[in-house]
């Protein structure tokens, strides 16, 4: 009973400070310089508030209750820091997985392949469209895990590469005439040139302020595209060529001696095969790249970036040279960022300086914190969920990034470390991480 | 009462509601009015969306588009290009709207126009007046405002004719819209054998221009011509009045709002600003009854609300004259008309989809923090 | 080059240096005492902002106008109600989160940050809100300097500049000379250990996140009545500012964030007076990234030491 009591009175006394936070802002309406005032509004937000503490205080013993079967091992988790060499000698040394599971594995990603790339058939262009922009923050997510997840490196002006990759399709296409199968590898370079130009008077600094220095360096390119009118367009943006087809165009109309994709192939002018197409390379892109990271994770240079993440001291000591590594991590972190936004720019047809706010790296490296860092298939999962819950929130109109901001905190106060627990797949069974 | 005869009368009850209800759904006719309803453009959203909702309010209370109701959905672009094709897309394939109210920002209104003429879906844009918005030619794509370069011209005949300015600063604040109207600006004013003194962006979002506005006065400035919206023109009217500087301040549309008043912290700031826009559609008689139903429910309609409001009302004109739903049908029909009766009077496109008539004219505030349309 | 002109751009760069300080103390504060950045601070001077218009509301319609005792009355409001909100902040964002990974609170940051912006849209409308002018007045050297040859600085901007002093006075005496000072250092210096020598971190944590809202409210205050006017969005901008201020002078210093607020300040008043306005940011950060290149941690941060 007197637990009953304390829980009532704690709610008591959380929503008294509610009201008494919610009473000037939404009680005390502004209009011009005089107020209007809102007595019910306060009153019913801390009573939600009470409700929902009362709630909360109820239901948590019998969740603790029900929990404390499990024992605590789920308290038992290796923090990144701390692990000292020892746990640097294990990423250095190879390991081999059980077969059975990695059978399982294969098979189960096989399917859902099986299922990804038969969505476009089925999907609308809307969901098409999301769909597409959840792959290339896939790419994004990819592109940052290396450099957080992996390096250990906080970059908080992870946009500026992807800005660059963009940008690259829709200024080569301007400039250069170049198209978007010359443009994707072109962006990933120049992503990457630009992330050694970055990353190498910066990566001896440390921790945050080598976050605020990369978040500088993403406002400076965000500027520049504005401001520079003359190259880049300025705030009017630039328009990006959509991909061909072997050569083939997607439009209704082609330019005189090109043959259309529809003509090609005999078949109605459709506008949503130009999407599909799009879709389809992305994703294959996406899985190639996502092969690339696991062979890389497992080559002698990404057990660097992981070791240099556990304990840069160690890894000197043994031999890694610590600037080299961190370079290697940008520059391939920014390749991969830049290849993402030449898929934008395509999937858009069209680029301006707005897409590539401080916001949007802050959303990447939610995504890569949600994913677990340096997890992929957490990565590919949170990149999924914070593309498509907005959508889906779309419903709640005026509530939707309310309600996204609160799931960021509600996320990381719930699974601090992700929806997926890191796997290493280089320790040996048993030595979970 | 017999169980059957029960029977028979349930039956023709469910009957009779399944098919009023059936009509009803089928009947309704959706309306996207796509616009930054969250972000730092919010403000403009909401003016779209109050236009745009109070108008189908009272066409469905008059009866509807020929008996069928208006069922808006509101899709949120945030000013961002993305979301703006995010939006589209969920309008034309998920909500499967007739027509779509919008965007506000030229720059989510063109890639989104893309997607709308692909669909051959009506779209009205009661606030783009970026002239790439219709110089790209598309069949289906309106607009109920005017264009940056008449709004340019027309500022800049009144700084150098009426004004006599001889040493005009030209500043933007670097968007599409606020850098589309300075360039609009210095091109009449180079036409008409000025020269700026001083052309410059300034950052959306800051308060502090005081550094510019110390350079304005080294450079002699004796008018200031701002392309952007209320919520930089304020501060830096003010900021000039501060630091005595006391050339006029001439903008467009964007700070077509009493927030620029409250922006600028105060009547005595606002003397000496000059402002384009189209006749105030408030005092036009045809909006009266309009304006005051707004007034009544709390909400002064400033800015575009009626300009939603009005293209609301031609969309329903075109659907109830063509009994179509047809995008390319109802612009034909809109393309035809002499004349389509709006709540900011008649109304009539070009070829492009341009106004025939987009009068702009000037407004002055005066040191009451009240704006009248200069004689 | 005209001096008067030259001296205005250094009053326009010491003012815009000092709100920048302001703001950045919060930053450091937080970032001393936990070593995250906290980016829900600049929301919090938002909401500053709304809370000093709508105190001077409250006290115009109460009849108080008597200029002295309403900025007093509506600054001891807003700081105390930011001053709440802070602590709420920490409350339900940070704490929670205990010790678990260093990016957590980050991300918790960002999301409690846009959960305020979307708060006050919600709650107080996405348009601009203004406050009236409530104390006008200049002082021109010359007083009578014809045809713009003067420098001028206004009474408010003359306030700012001496609440920025008083409050960065008041927080130094705190931190250095009384219990509660010590028990911070303590915390900031090695967390654990303080721990078991008794002071209750938690405890000093929210003192801290309190007195870093303090000063935004104080900021928030004196800037609102500055330019007059501000919106749901206006925390973004400024706090990226200040949170650059606070990294330029050495992040987890307090002298270093009104050094670091100045020297932003000036620079940017500097470029956009005498170069370009359009340029004016991009300088602004190219000065903070050539500054850590040569001084890892900032004008007057003590460089890191490694431990093995």
């Amino acid at each position: 009973m007197t637990g009953v009591a304390m829980v009532l009175r704690h709610s008591l006394w959380v929503a008294l400070v509610a009201l008494l936070l919610f009473f000037p802002l939404t009680g005390l309406l502004l209009d011009g310089y005089r107020l209007t005032w809102r007595w019910e509004l306060p009153l019913q937000l801390a009573g939600g508030v009470f409700c929902l503490t009362l709630l909360g205080g109820l239901v948590r013993p019998l969740i603790g209750y029900w929990r404390s079967g499990r024992g605590l091992s789920g308290l038992v988790s290796s923090s990144f820091a701390g692990e000292g060499s020892a746990s640097v000698a294990f990423f250095l040394r190879a390991a081999h997985g059980s077969r059975f599971r990695s059978l399982v594995r294969v098979s189960g990603f096989v399917l859902l392949l099986l299922v990804a790339v038969s969505l476009p058939f089925l999907l609308g262009k809307y969901w098409l469209n999301v769909a597409t922009l959840a792959l290339i923050y896939v790419l994004l997510g990819l592109g940052l895990n290396i450099v957080v997840g992996l390096a250990g490196l906080l970059d908080l002006g992870f946009v500026a590469f992807y800005a660059v990759g963009a940008y690259g399709l829709a200024l080569g296409h301007l400039h250069l005439g170049l198209g978007f199968w010359e443009a994707l590898p072109l962006g990933g370079l120049l992503a990457a040139c630009f992330g050694v130009l970055l990353g190498f008077p910066v990566l001896r600094m440390h921790g945050d302020y080598l976050a605020i220095v990369t978040l500088g360096f993403g406002e400076i390119i965000r500027l520049v595209l504005n401001n520079w009118t003359a190259f880049t367009g300025g705030p009017n943006g630039v328009s990006a060529p959509f991909p061909t087809f072997f050569g083939l165009e997607f439009s209704r109309r082609p330019q005189a001696g090109e043959t259309a994709f529809h003509q090609f192939f005999d078949i109605p002018f459709g506008n949503v095969h130009r999407y599909i197409f799009l879709y389809l390379v992305l994703l294959s892109v996406s899985v190639f790249l996502i092969f690339v990271i696991g062979r890389l994770r497992r080559m002698p240079l990404g057990r660097a970036w992981e070791a240099l993440r556990e304990d840069e001291i160690a890894c000197r000591s043994l031999g890694i040279d610590p600037v080299g590594v961190k370079l290697s991590a940008f520059a391939m972190g920014a390749a991969i960022g830049g290849v993402g936004g030449v898929f934008f720019a395509a999937s858009q047809g069209f680029v301006n300086p707005t897409s590539f706010g401080f916001h949007e790296s802050a959303l990447v490296l939610a995504i890569v914190v949600l994913g677990g860092l340096g997890s992929t298939v957490g990565t590919v999962l949170a990149a999924l969920v914070v593309t498509i819950l907005p959508e889906f929130l779309r419903d709640f109109a005026d509530y939707r990034i309310l309600v996204f901001g609160l799931a960021m905190v509600g996320m990381m106060i719930w699974r601090p470390r992700g929806l997926i627990r890191p796997r290493r797949p280089l320790y040996p069974s048993g030595e979970g991480g | 009462m017999g169980l059957k005869r029960m029977g028979v009368v349930a039956l023709l009850v469910a009957v009779v509601t399944g098919l009023v209800s059936g009509a009803m759904a089928a009947e309704a006719i959706k309306i996207g009015v796509g616009g930054p309803m969250t972000g730092a453009y919010a403000a403009f959203g909401e003016q779209l969306w109050r236009g745009a909702e109070q108008a189908a309010k009272d066409i469905n209370a008059a009866g509807g588009i020929g008996g069928r109701q208006i069922l808006l959905s509101k899709g949120d672009d945030a000013c961002e290009p993305k979301q703006a094709l995010a939006v589209a897309n969920r309008f034309v394939d998920v909500d499967g709207v007739t027509a779509v109210v919008g965007h506000f920002c030229s720059s989510s209104t063109m890639p989104a126009s893309e997607i709308y003429a692909d669909a051959g879906v009506l779209q009205i844009t009661p606030a783009s007046t970026n002239p790439q918005v219709t110089d790209r030619r598309i069949e289906t794509l309106f607009r109920t405002c005017g264009r940056d370069d008449q709004q340019g011209m027309v500022g800049a005949e009144f700084v150098v004719k009426r004004l006599k300015a001889q040493r005009v600063a030209i500043l933007h604040d670097k968007d599409t819209y606020g850098m589309g109207l300075a360039e609009a600006m210095k091109a009449h004013l180079h036409k008409l054998g000025g020269k700026e003194v001083l052309y410059e962006g300034l950052t959306r979002g800051e308060k502090d221009f005081n550094a510019l506005v110390t350079k304005l006065k080294s450079v002699g400035a004796d008018a200031v011509y701002f392309g952007g919206l209320h919520n930089e023109a304020g501060p830096l009217v003010r900021q000039m009045r501060e630091q005595g500087l006391k050339a006029p301040l001439i903008s467009g549309d964007g700070i077509m709002s009493k927030d620029f008043l409250l922006a600028a912290g105060g009547p005595q700031f606002v003397e000496g600003v000059y402002m384009t826009f189209g006749a105030d559609p408030r005092r036009m008689a045809e909006g009266r009854e309009v304006v005051s139903r707004f007034r009544g429910a709390g909400y002064e309609p400033e800015g575009y609300t009626l300009y939603a409001y009005a293209t609301m009302q031609a969309i329903a004109a075109a659907v109830k004259a063509t009994g179509s739903t047809e995008g390319t049908v109802l612009a034909k029909w809109l393309h035809d008309q002499k004349a389509v009766d709006t709540v900011m009077g008649p109304k009539s496109w070009d070829a492009k989809g341009d106004l025939h008539l987009s009068p702009y004219v000037i407004y002055r505030w005066t040191d009451k923090g009240e704006y009248e349309e200069m004689p | 080059m005209d001096p008067f002109l030259i001296g205005q751009q250094v009053v326009n760069g010491l003012i815009l240096g000092a709100i920048y300080g302001l703001i950045a103390v919060g930053y450091t504060m937080v970032y001393g005492i936990m070593g995250m950045i906290n980016f829900a601070h600049g929301e919090v001077y938002m909401i500053a902002a709304y809370l000093t218009a709508i105190f001077l509301a409250l006290l115009a319609s109460f009849g108080v106008d008597s200029v002295p005792v309403v900025l007093f009355l509506t600054l001891l409001g807003t700081v105390a109600f930011t001053a709440l909100h802070g602590w709420a902040v920490e409350r339900v964002a940070y704490r929670p989160l205990g010790r678990s990974t260093r990016l957590a609170p980050l991300i918790s940051a960002i999301g409690i940050s846009l959960v305020l912006q979307n708060y006050l849209r919600l709650s107080q409308g996405a348009r601009t809100q203004g406050v009236p002018p409530l104390l006008e007045g200049v002082i021109r050297i010359p007083a009578e300097g014809a045809g713009g040859h003067f420098v001028q600085i206004t009474y408010i901007q003359v306030m700012i500049v001496i609440m920025a002093l008083a409050g960065m006075g008041v927080l130094t005496w705190l931190i250095q000379a009384t219990s509660l000072g010590r028990a911070c250092r303590a915390t900031q210096q090695d967390r654990v250990m303080a721990e078991l020598l008794g002071v209750d971190t938690g405890r000093i944590i929210s003192v801290v996140f309190v007195l870093g809202a303090a000063m935004a409210g104080v900021a928030g205050v004196l800037v609102t009545l500055n330019y007059g006017s501000f919106d749901f969005f206006i925390g973004f901008v400024t706090g990226i500012k200040a949170f650059t201020a606070a990294v330029l002078g050495g992040i987890g210093s307090l002298p270093g964030a009104m050094l670091g607020g100045l020297v932003l300040g000036l620079s940017e008043s500097f470029f956009s007076g005498f170069v370009n306005t359009d340029y004016k940011d991009v300088f602004a950060f190219a000065i903070l990234i050539g500054v850590l290149i040569f001084r890892p941690s900032g004008l007057m941060g003590s460089p890191e030491v490694e431990k093995v």
